[in-house]
């Protein structure tokens, strides 16, 4: 030995003699922290200075504090984590999350104390995540951890939300009409009822000059007091107005509105600030639109509902709940599955409403969804994939049978579309005579997809093989998943194809840049989170789950019971599915929070506009299915 | 005649030493020192402590090397040096090797140390016997320097376990390999360094300036 090498393993004793004392180096082979100690050099930073921020570019030492203490603080106004201040002792690291995606860090920090440091440099820092399972596990942990506080701060921002808008302790100063019309006492009837015309409504609030009302006039005053009093237009509108007009302060709650209207039989409450003055008018119907509404309400409702119109009410109140239960803290992968799990039982009512007018009695039968449906994660912008399944009994009139099926498919995708699900572009509904199959021709649909891979085939794979029965005889189902699952089995082929096909969407993950956000056309600075993301994660659960001959269509179900199966550790897999998690998240948060209420939401996001932390996690999160498009990578061989 | 003596046996030393030494030798004499006019980030300091038979360097006995290298801003986990002479009869041309191994190792770098008379001593003494080297590296010593630079402590010239204390380094006191020895002189070397830069003292060459200065006039005073 060289007495420089012996220089080195004797400094080598002394630093892994500091890192026995410390979590997680404690727990670490011989081996991995002779690594470490042969690769960490030994910094001092004086009580004042930093040692590390935003502006230092990509951080290229992982830091473990040997002695003396360092502040972390967040950089910039909006405090992302749930600490905006941390102190570090001996032997914490930072920055974790920085140093694995290779930027710059997002925290500022600081010597507090005269500071010494070991630095490990980054690419040796990823060598040991590689090589040591306990340090991987740690830096995992201490990752998924930040993706669970960037969770709790969305839920927090739904929870503020949401309790602005609901329940009926809501003071009155939040609801209903913010700028009533008003006009004075001596105002003619004419200019009055011109007034109204004009503005579309349907009563007026008088008031003085000094903004305090004294009546209001509505449509049945109209009637009673003007038009069968024969009143001239010329009169005042005090002459025909409803005096004393209900009144509560600003700051009673929707409640009280609620009883006042109750007990006094009235419609609008005026709402008046101390002086007296009006602020706002709040009408029955924004009380209304107040009140939560429960599951079981729901649930209660769509079952009960006697035709669509009873069912569009359920369909906007799954909405409400779904939101609701964001802001509670539900998480993605939950969430989608109610929402799945209320449609379902929309759908199923829908379904059962038509049959009413078709009889398929003697017939077994199965209604199919596709898709996101079929895989129980819809979420708040989700288009019909639907499709038929049925046995024609001996001897029966295939065809025949078909069309009556068809013409039954039609009035249900309507129904659908009427309330709420919005008809498929591309045409996979039952009501298309492609996807209304017997078994038989089911079966064989599949062989030919899965016996000559084409393009299509593999895209039409990526949707039908994600059925499940909604409604009918399950059995036909089973006997779809076993016929696929035996098929792709003996047609190693078709999945290395399927592989291939699913690596060709990629990350976003930028060289440069944290992200690519030029990949839409049309959206340049947006991720479409579908397509670059979660998609990702659904195509590789896809093939892995028919590779080991997982029955189910859940991607999150998919990828736990084909990584047992594949034993593949745990915690790799959960840092997966965390990151799977969080883009559903980002994309349930972006069609709630940003589209109009009733309308569609897109996928497209803009990760500037996201706070550093999610920035982060979101980056994290396309790293996750990075690495499992690696792994498919490797397994199927494809380059 | 003590004089002739130790110059005819320098000679001697230089002489009878096997050609490959002579070359390694005639190449470190050759290569030119590091220029003290860069500052301290760009100059590769050697820390460096010893172990001896006692404290005397005209009698005792040198037993170990242990050195460290210290430059951008860093103790460098790759850059370190550690010889026990005690492992070898103390004869032969094996020792020779490791003083010639540590000749390599410093390359003229500046040296840091606590108490340059005591291991400065202990080294000219081996490099003169052994090699016929009048080793004459720039000594920067802590224990002049310490108090000299961090005066609201303490100073005058400490006992190192002082400064140990003082800084709040662990295991002061405790008996410390002289490997542990250097790493703790290289740490608070580094101190030192940042504490320097504060006091405009930015080069080589004004942390030797200074260190002389300090240690005369403490001397004086």
């Amino acid at each position: 030995m060289t007495l420089r090498q012996e220089g080195r393993d004797r400094m080598a004793v002394n630093t892994i003699a500091f890192l026995r004392n410390h979590a997680p180096f404690n727990k670490m082979q011989p081996d991995a922290l002779q690594f470490f100690a042969e690769k960490a050099k030994i910094c001092f930073y004086a009580a004042g200075n930093e040692i590390l921020g935003p502006n230092s570019g990509n951080v290229s030492y992982f830091y473990v504090i040997e002695s003396g203490k360092v502040q972390a603080r967040q950089a910039g106004e909006v405090t992302v984590t749930e600490y905006s201040i941390l102190s570090l002792g001996a032997g914490e690291c930072f920055p974790i999350g920085a140093v694995t995606a290779g930027r710059p860090s997002t925290n500022i920090y600081q010597a507090l104390d005269d500071t010494f440091c070991y630095q490990l440099p980054a690419e040796d820092f990823l060598a040991l995540m590689s090589s040591s399972p306990e340090f991987n596990l740690f830096c995992t942990r201490y990752i998924a951890s930040l993706l669970s506080q960037s969770r709790r701060e969305l839920q927090l921002q739904f929870a503020q939300k949401a309790s602005e808008q609901q329940t009926l302790n809501s003071p009155l100063a939040g609801i209903g009409s913010r700028s009533p019309v008003t006009v004075l006492p001596e105002t003619p009837l004419r200019s009055a009822l011109e007034t109204m015309s004009q503005a579309g409504i349907g009563s007026l609030v008088v008031a003085d000059a000094d903004g305090r009302p004294v009546g209001v006039f509505t449509r049945s005053d109209l009637l009673d007091r003007v038009v069968l009093a024969e009143l001239p237009l010329a009169t005042p509108i005090g002459e025909a107005m409803s005096k004393t007009p209900f009144k509560l302060d600003e700051h009673a709650t929707a409640y009280d509105a609620m009883f006042a209207m109750a007990t006094h039989g009235i419609r609008h409450v005026l709402v008046t600030d101390a002086e007296g003055r009006l602020t706002g008018v709040v009408s029955e119907r924004d009380l209304f639109s107040l009140q939560r509404v429960g599951l079981r309400q729901i649930r209660q409702a769509i079952d009960g509902a006697a035709d669509v119109a009873a069912l569009q009410q359920a369909a906007a109140e799954i909405r409400q709940l779904a939101f609701n239960m964001l802001a509670q803290g539900v998480g993605a992968e939950q969430l989608t599955q109610f929402i799945s799990a209320l449609n379902d039982a929309l759908t199923r009512r829908v379904i059962q409403l038509n049959l009413e007018n078709h009889n398929f009695d003697g017939i077994e039968w199965s209604w199919l969804a596709f898709g996101s449906e079929g895989r129980d994660e819809q979420t708040f912008s989700t288009d019909q994939d639907n499709g038929i399944v049925f046995q024609p009994p001996e001897g029966a009139d295939e065809a025949a049978l078909k069309q009556r099926f068809l013409a039954y498919a039609l009035d249900v995708n309507k129904d659908l579309d009427r309330c709420g699900f919005p008809l498929c572009k591309g045409n996979i509904m039952a009501s298309n005579p492609q996807w209304c199959l017997t078994l038989a021709e089911w079966k064989n649909q599949f062989s030919t997809w899965i016996r000559i891979p084409q393009p299509e085939a593999l895209l039409n794979a990526t949707i039908f093989f994600d059925f499940r029965p909604l409604y009918g005889k399950t059995e036909l189902a089973d006997a779809m998943r076993r016929h696929l699952l035996a098929q792709t089995a003996a047609n190693p082929l078709f999945l290395h194809a399927m592989a291939k096909n699913a690596l060709d969407c990629e990350p976003p993950l930028g060289k440069i840049r944290d992200f690519l956000t030029d990949l839409e056309p049309g959206h340049p600075g947006k991720i479409d989170l579908k397509k670059y993301g979660s998609r990702i994660f659904v195509d590789v659960a896809r093939i892995y789950a028919m590779a080991t001959g997982v029955h189910n269509t859940n991607t999150i179900h998919r990828l736990r019971l084909s990584a047992q199966r594949l034993s593949i550790r745990n915690e790799e897999i959960n840092a997966v599915l965390e990151g799977m998690n969080f883009i559903q998240l980002l994309r349930l948060q972006h069609q709630y929070l940003e589209g109009e209420p009733g309308t569609q939401g897109d996928n497209l996001i803009d990760p500037e506009k996201l706070n550093e932390l999610d920035r982060r996690i979101l980056k994290e999160s396309f790293r996750q299915a990075r690495k499992i498009q690696t792994r498919l990578k490797l397994d199927y061989q494809v380059n | 005649m003590r004089g002739l003596k130790k110059f005819l046996f320098r000679e001697d030393a230089s002489a009878q030493l096997p050609e490959d030494l002579k070359a390694s030798l005639a190449g470190w004499r050759a290569a030119p020192a590091p220029s003290p006019d860069e500052p301290h980030f760009h100059t590769r300091y050697v820390v460096v402590d010893i172990v001896s038979s006692g404290l005397q360097p005209d009698s005792d006995k040198l037993l170990g090397i242990a050195a460290s290298g210290v430059w951008k801003g860093a103790i460098q986990p790759d850059d370190a040096f550690y010889v026990d002479f005690s492992t070898l009869d103390g004869e032969g041309a094996a020792v020779d090797r490791q003083l010639m191994a540590f000749l390599l190792f410093a390359a003229k770098a500046p040296l840091v140390t606590y108490h340059v008379p005591y291991v400065g001593g202990f080294l000219e003494r081996a490099f003169k016997e052994r090699l016929g080297v009048n080793f004459q590296p720039r000594w920067v010593d802590l224990a002049w320097l310490l108090p000299a630079m961090f005066p609201a402590k303490e100073q005058s010239v400490m006992p190192l376990d002082y400064w140990i204390e003082t800084f709040g380094f662990e295991g002061s006191g405790g008996r410390r390999d002289a490997m542990a020895n250097t790493l703790l002189l290289a740490r608070i070397f580094q101190m030192l360094l940042v504490r320097a830069g504060s006091k405009a003292l930015d080069t080589t060459a004004d942390l030797l300036d200074e260190s002389r200065a300090s240690s005369f006039l403490r001397r004086k005073h």
